[in-house]
């Protein structure tokens, strides 16, 4: 009797797990995920859904054994990006922070000051390309692999960590000590 | 290898403020609304799927929470899943779990392994009165046969041949709700609206052996 080779039993025994799985086991970093690429509540709520949604509808194609939690992330980048152009149109923008990070014991003006400052470099950090921006995100706050933000971005993995290279040398430059924003905040 | 860039300490501190984490609380609240948007999504959601090769050619199924709401043969994928969405006004989503059983009774009833259906319907989105006379239809023994007529007084409306017709070639789900064990008042097939016309029908019902009145030609 003729032996399935490993790949073919690993298919066998693979099973794709319930979609109620990927919700309770996601949902919370794809969240945090799209509240960093957002920075507005309602806006990474939507997001939230939208991508939940859209995966739900697609987990039928998904092909057993796939990493789920990148093909969430691809859903989620997509997702950001087309609601991210949404209101880049409508020209308002405000960063919601986190009132727990506000209610540190700060002064008014302690809080207006670093207020001020985290919308500048937030600015800075928006001008990055959006790639850029997505990997720089999901390296250093989300912990993926560069195999993990290869296959969100749709790129090979050289790509993936060419693009948080740059956005690290970009914020650099531009936010260091010899960066205007830092120095002119000081 | 690209090496990773370092940036410098206060730079990265800075960062790391505009990168803050959500809190707990705005987390769980994101989440709340998430299930609640899933859920009311999947309350909408139509699965199809679909045998490719049948005796009757290749043969869809749709179906939600509450039953099967569609079935249709001789038809391409996208015209199957436009007239069901368009009827349900749902998204249709592909799920080989979601319609396996239906599409197994199906296959098994055609080639003749099955006599009756053990599948929940969703007549739901069908006037009061074609569901009753699909109702009707339901109750036709398998191997047996009404006419238009028998049907309409069935459901006390005998002059509502016509009418009948109409609305049995407006079957959403043929063959599991036998709208083919209907003929004309003369024996006649009279007609069949789902894929391969008359010759399925006269072919269904061979398969269930009735006895088959004459074609007429």
């Amino acid at each position: 009797m003729p032996v399935g080779s490993i790949e073919t039993i690993n298919r066998r025994v693979m099973v794709k797990p319930d979609f109620e799985e990927l919700v309770e086991r996601h949902s919370a970093e794809i969240f945090a995920y799209v509240w960093r690429m957002l920075r507005e509540t309602n806006d990474a709520e939507d997001c939230l859904q939208e991508t939940f949604l859209r995966a739900f509808r697609s987990y039928s194609r998904v092909r057993t054994g796939t990493n789920y939690r990148a093909w969430l992330y691809k859903i989620a980048t997509n997702t950001a990006r087309s609601q991210w152009k949404r209101r880049k149109r409508s020209e308002t923008y405000t960063i919601d922070l986190d009132p727990e990070m506000q209610a540190d014991g700060a002064s008014v003006i302690d809080r207006v000051e670093q207020k001020t400052l985290l919308v500048a470099v937030a600015r800075a950090v928006e001008e990055l390309p959006e790639q850029q921006r997505a990997a720089l995100i999901m390296r250093k706050y989300q912990e993926l692999s560069y195999a993990e933000i290869a296959a969100a971005l749709e790129c090979n993995e050289a790509a993936a960590r060419a693009n948080v290279y740059q956005a690290v040398k970009k914020l650099q430059t531009r936010l260091g000590v010899n960066g205007h924003v830092l120095r002119s905040a000081a | 290898m690209t090496p990773e860039f370092e940036l410098d300490d206060k730079v990265a501190k800075v960062l790391d403020a505009v990168y803050a984490a959500p809190s707990e609380r705005a987390t769980k609240q994101a989440q709340v609304k998430l299930r609640r948007a899933l859920m009311t999504a999947r309350g909408k959601m139509v699965y199809y799927g679909y045998a490719p090769k049948t005796r009757v050619g290749p043969l869809f199924v749709a179906v939600n929470d509450r039953g099967l709401v569609a079935l249709d043969f001789g038809l391409s994928e996208q015209e199957f899943v436009a007239r069901v969405a368009q009827r349900t006004k749902a998204t249709l989503v592909r799920s080989d779990d979601e319609t396996g059983e239906a599409l197994q009774q199906v296959q098994e009833y055609l080639a003749g392994r099955r006599t009756t259906f053990d599948l929940p319907l969703d007549m739901s989105t069908m006037s009061e009165f074609q569901r009753r006379v699909l109702n009707i239809a339901l109750k036709i023994p398998r191997g047996k046969v009404l006419t238009y007529g028998d049907v309409a007084k069935a459901i006390g409306k005998p002059q509502a041949s016509r009418a009948v017709g109409q609305a049995l070639g407006h079957n959403p789900v043929p063959i599991v709700i036998p709208c083919h064990r209907v003929l004309g008042a003369d024996g006649s097939l009279h007609g069949y609206s789902a894929g391969g016309g008359l010759q399925t029908k006269a072919w269904l019902l061979q398969l269930e052996g009735a006895v088959l009145p004459k074609m007429s030609e």
